[in-house]
């Protein structure tokens, strides 16, 4: 930090297309190939489909390229917003967040999809109300820690009162419902909670609770968690509840270690549904076989492991607001991506999740690329203190007392 | 605080690091599991789904006549199927589709209900490949084509009989098609495909077994005699207002049959809303008493026994004659003729006298040697044996009866099978319909010199008998008219009549061999030598031309007027009428 310091007060102010230096090239690099690879394999799973729903093999190919033009412009935006604004904005986010995710469920504004009223119709656009709440959750609760960081780690009450709102939320999204974004939601919070330095035991019981809450919720209702833990053994049933995971796990079975070949594969051929959307990942395993898988599964490892690096590198510079929003961030992304990757691979029950930069969906891509936008806006901003007092302290937070708190 | 708030913080950054490491390793494993380890049982798994195994259809043999002209071959056409619970979501395009299909929209509304629930609906089959092309071109959802074969016979309902059908599935239902049908069909072959699970085929991955296309079937029917038998059949069953007709066409050396036709047909090609009556191949399927015909063969069993000569007197008396309770009866009284006058005038009385002279047994003889009572050796499916009665239980009455052929019963092929003894100096052969190179297995069934005797009665028959409408100029005809009362569940009805003719040509070496039954003619005219004779006639004047065939009595030879008309015929010229004798 003190080199970045020291590179500041020296260099003058970079051309305007060196200013970008600062915003982490792994991190952007990873996103971009992962986001690559995913257009070209979504439309390799998506191509029988779009021909014959369509009649346009490319059909899903033009919009999820439509969606990346926005998300990429998006994430240019939010590489130039102040963290700052977005910290005094938190609040107003979570307000933003719960709106959407009550509106949805009015009917007449939500629209309901498959027996889940999952969108907002708001005239030409379609939202979809969890990945509105998604980044607004996250920067909400960046906002509390930071305004309540010593309670959060001490008292009961700072850390209850984040996970009530949290659960309103999650309430919330299973009244659609939607219990994969419920669940990814969940965790995220609850591991910003944790990296926050939230004591252990407490976290612990806490999650004791919440466990035991959704065991009840699974024995109420034998049938869900029967459907549940289908994906235990599917080849009991294999072809009615196991059907989709396995025709999955075919598909990786064919892949084997160099794959069928890009654009070979069989289960996008109708056997294999949501291809494009919650399976993309199957695909890849068929037709660029453990290869892809792997690089797949390295990429994402690597993008979360940066993000969370650069959030342990805010904190160092003393911007607790960009630590939490970076690990926010790499949470969501992270758990996201391992949850999808796990259903398609059979060691996580199925559920409705889409795998970040791959997976076909309009909302969800944007939605993602504007979080890579501020990741990059965080480090942008913590490797050129311009943006931070001379303290070394950013000008919008009361910071974490890291200076002043010294080991009893 | 146990640890320093930045231990503290990095401390949980590193869990949750590890953590997610950990899980990307767990997740690593897995796949390598899946993808390395259990892809066998995946595969398997996979195989099981996608992996089908289909029917390549056999090309079916082209049926040909001798001279190798088509008479049935097969043609590609297209069959539209559809899964109805895909079509049903497309309810807005059937009209279209039914247009194109050329059926009713409430047609395919039924077909689609009733098939409601399951995978699979013909829409319609044997689908012009033009228009099934227009309709794959529209890929409505759930509707797919494939491809068959449709058989097509170019000789329509001239050969239907012979040939006979197949039926939609390809596989033969009368006729030859039926006779052959394990030759004609071949062996499906089968192949392993990967179909997507909408059921189109998307990959051929190996062909288990190449399709075998089925044998080629060649007849001894030709079709040029066949076309002329069937337009002068056909024109006397109309002319006469008959109910049938039958004639068959043999070559006399071989026994090969080059013609067989029926008379009413039907157009194998579009068999909408046709009766199975129509299918029947009469000349094989439906049996008459053969009257008079018979004659040649009490005459030939008489001569060959030594029994009598041609110029033997036999009295006939007036016309009358008694066996017991029974009365038989000539239709004139002809008075004392010899046995050649017997044959020409047809005298029953005559007949019944010579029979009586031979045993039972060689009597019987003869006609079971010739072939009557027995199914020839064509194998044509349906085919009636006919019914020749066993001589340990003839009563004198019966043996008298036969010998103008009442109490027995053939089919037209059976009639024209036995002429081929007289024809080919004794050796009778087998009829047959395939042609596959095999000499004929004649068996002699009379002398030679017995053979020539009754050619020679025959012959003066068409000259100055009841025959002589049977007459061909340049050529020397033999052959025997009937006309028998047709039989109800009541017995012999009073005014209905089946007319025959049963003749060879050229007569001194004879080369085709002929018999026509017109089934109770309604115009008044019902004798054979009147209505069966010129169908003989007309169809052999122009065989004998296309076989080049040369004419054994040149103008000028024969002071007999070679036309003799019609209208100067009084009926009673061609009276040879037998019936049931009388108590």
């Amino acid at each position: 930090m003190t080199a970045a310091l020291a590179m500041d007060r020296v260099a003058p102010p970079p051309a305007r297309w060196l200013a970008y230096r600062d915003h982490d090239p792994w991190i952007l690099g990873a996103a971009v190939v992962l986001a690559c690879l995913g257009v070209v394999m979504m439309t390799s799973a998506s191509i029988t489909l779009a021909d014959k729903n369509y009649g346009d093999p490319f059909y899903f190919l033009w919009r999820q390229l439509t969606a990346l033009g926005i998300g990429a412009a998006l994430a240019l935006w939010a590489m130039h917003v102040p963290l700052h604004f977005l910290q005094r904005m938190s609040s107003a986010f979570l307000l933003l967040g719960i709106l959407a995710l009550i509106l949805v469920l009015i009917p007449g504004i939500g629209r309901e999809v498959n027996g889940s009223l999952r969108w907002l119709q708001l005239g030409p656009l379609s939202l979809q109300a969890s990945e509105v709440a998604k980044p607004c959750v996250v920067l909400y609760l960046a906002g509390y820690l930071v305004r309540h960081s010593d309670q959060v780690r001490e008292k009961f009450i700072g850390f209850i009162k984040p996970i009530g709102v949290l659960t309103l939320i999650a309430g919330l999204l299973l009244l659609e419902p939607d219990y994969g974004a419920a669940a990814v939601l969940f965790a995220t919070c609850l591991g910003m909670l944790f990296l926050a330095g939230v004591s252990l035991p407490r976290f612990i019981s806490w999650g004791l609770v919440a466990l035991s809450a959704l065991a009840a919720l699974a024995l109420l209702a034998p049938y869900r968690l029967a459907r549940l833990m289908a994906f235990v053994d599917p080849w009991s049933d294999p072809y009615d509840s196991g059907f989709q995971l396995t025709q999955s796990l075919i598909a990786f079975g064919r892949g084997e270690l160099t794959g069928v070949g890009l654009g070979a594969g069989i289960q996008k051929l109708f056997y294999l549904p949501e291809v494009h959307t919650d399976f993309v990942f199957a695909v890849i395993g068929e037709e660029l076989g453990l290869a892809g898988t792997l690089t797949v599964i390295a990429l994402f490892l690597f993008l979360m492991w940066r993000i969370l690096l650069l959030g342990g590198e805010a904190l160092k510079a003393g911007a607790a607001f960009h630590a939490h929003a970076a690990n926010g961030v790499a949470l969501l992304l992270g758990l996201q991506a391992f949850i999808n990757i796990g259903v398609n691979i059979g060691v996580l029950p199925t559920k409705g999740l889409t795998l970040p930069f791959i997976s076909y969906g309009a909302n969800s891509m944007v939605i993602t690329c504007a979080m890579l936008g501020l990741v990059l806006r965080i480090a942008h901003e913590i490797r050129r203190p311009v943006h931070l007092p001379a303290t070394g302290r950013p000008v919008s937070a009361p910071a974490i007392k890291i200076a002043e708190d010294p080991t009893p | 605080m146990a640890v320093a708030l930045p231990a503290l913080y990095r401390g949980r950054r590193y869990s949750v690091q590890l953590l997610f490491t950990a899980i990307a390793v767990l997740m690593s494993l897995r796949a390598v599991d899946l993808q390395l380890r259990d892809h066998e049982f995946l595969q398997n798994h996979g195989d099981a789904r996608y992996l089908r195994v289909v029917e390549i259809p056999a090309h079916r043999g082209v049926i040909s006549d001798r001279n190798g002209e088509p008479l049935a071959i097969s043609t590609p056409v297209s069959s539209v199927w559809a899964n109805p619970r895909r079509l049903a979501l497309a309810e807005g395009q059937w009209r279209q589709l039914a247009q194109w299909l050329s059926i009713g929209v409430d047609n395919l509304k039924e077909l689609v209900a009733a098939r409601q629930g399951r995978d699979f609906v013909y829409l319609r089959r044997q689908v012009e490949p033009a228009q099934a092309a227009i309709i794959a071109a529209a890929r409505l959802p759930g509707v797919y084509v494939d491809r068959e074969y449709h058989r097509y016979y170019p000789a329509g309902e001239v050969t239907a009989h012979v040939v006979g059908f197949t039926n939609v599935d390809d596989s033969g239902q009368e006729g030859m098609e039926l006779a052959y049908n394990g030759v004609l069909q071949g062996t499906p072959g089968s192949k392993q495909v990967i179909k997507d699970r909408l059921g189109r085929v998307v990959e051929n991955v190996e062909s288990l077994r190449a399709a075998v296309p089925g044998e080629d079937l060649t007849l001894t029917i030709d079709k040029r005699l066949q076309y002329i038998a069937y337009r002068e059949l056909k024109a006397a069953v109309i002319n006469h207002r008959a109910q049938a007709g039958s004639m068959v066409i043999l070559d006399a050396r071989s026994g090969e049959v080059l013609a067989m036709v029926n008379q009413p047909s039907y157009n194998p090609n579009n068999r909408t809303s046709l009766q199975g009556e129509l299918y029947r191949n009469r000349a094989v399927t439906d049996v008459y008493e053969p009257g008079s015909t018979l004659k040649a063969f009490t005459i030939a069993a008489a001569l060959d026994a030594g029994e009598v000569t041609p110029t033997t007197p036999i009295d006939t008396g007036n016309g009358v004659f008694e066996i017991g309770p029974y009365k038989v009866r000539d239709t004139h009284p002809f008075g004392r003729l010899d046995v050649t006058g017997v044959v020409v005038k047809s005298s029953n009385v005559g007949a019944a006298k010579i029979a009586l002279s031979l045993e039972p047994e060689t009597f019987w003889r003869m006609l079971s040697k010739v072939g009557f009572g027995a199914p020839t050796a064509t194998g044509f499916p349906g085919e009636a044996a006919g019914r020749l009665p066993d001589y340990h239980h003839w009563r004198e009455i019966e043996q008298a009866t036969l010998a103008f052929g009442y109490g027995l019963s053939v089919t037209t092929l059976q009639l024209a099978q036995a002429y081929t003894a007289v024809a080919n100096d004794g050796v009778w052969v087998p009829a047959s319909l395939v042609r596959n190179g095999r000499p004929p297995d004649g068996d002699t069934v009379m002398s030679a010199a017995t053979a020539e005797q009754v050619r020679a009665m025959l012959e003066g028959v068409v000259r100055s008998g009841t025959g002589r409408l049977a007459r061909i100029p340049g050529y020397r005809v033999a052959g025997k008219t009937g006309t028998v009362h047709k039989v109800n569940t009541q017995g012999y009805e009073e005014d209905r009549y089946v007319a025959l003719f049963a003749g060879m040509v050229p007569a001194s070496r004879p080369r085709l061999v002929a018999a026509v039954i017109i089934d109770d003619p309604g115009d008044g005219e019902y004798f054979g030598g009147q209505i069966a004779a010129p169908v003989f006639s007309n169809v052999m004047r122009e065989a004998l031309r296309l076989l080049n065939i040369p004419p054994d009595d040149p103008p000028g030879r024969n002071e007999q007027p070679l036309y003799t008309y019609i209208s100067t015929n009084s009926p009673e010229m061609f009276d040879d009428r037998g019936g049931q004798p009388e108590r």
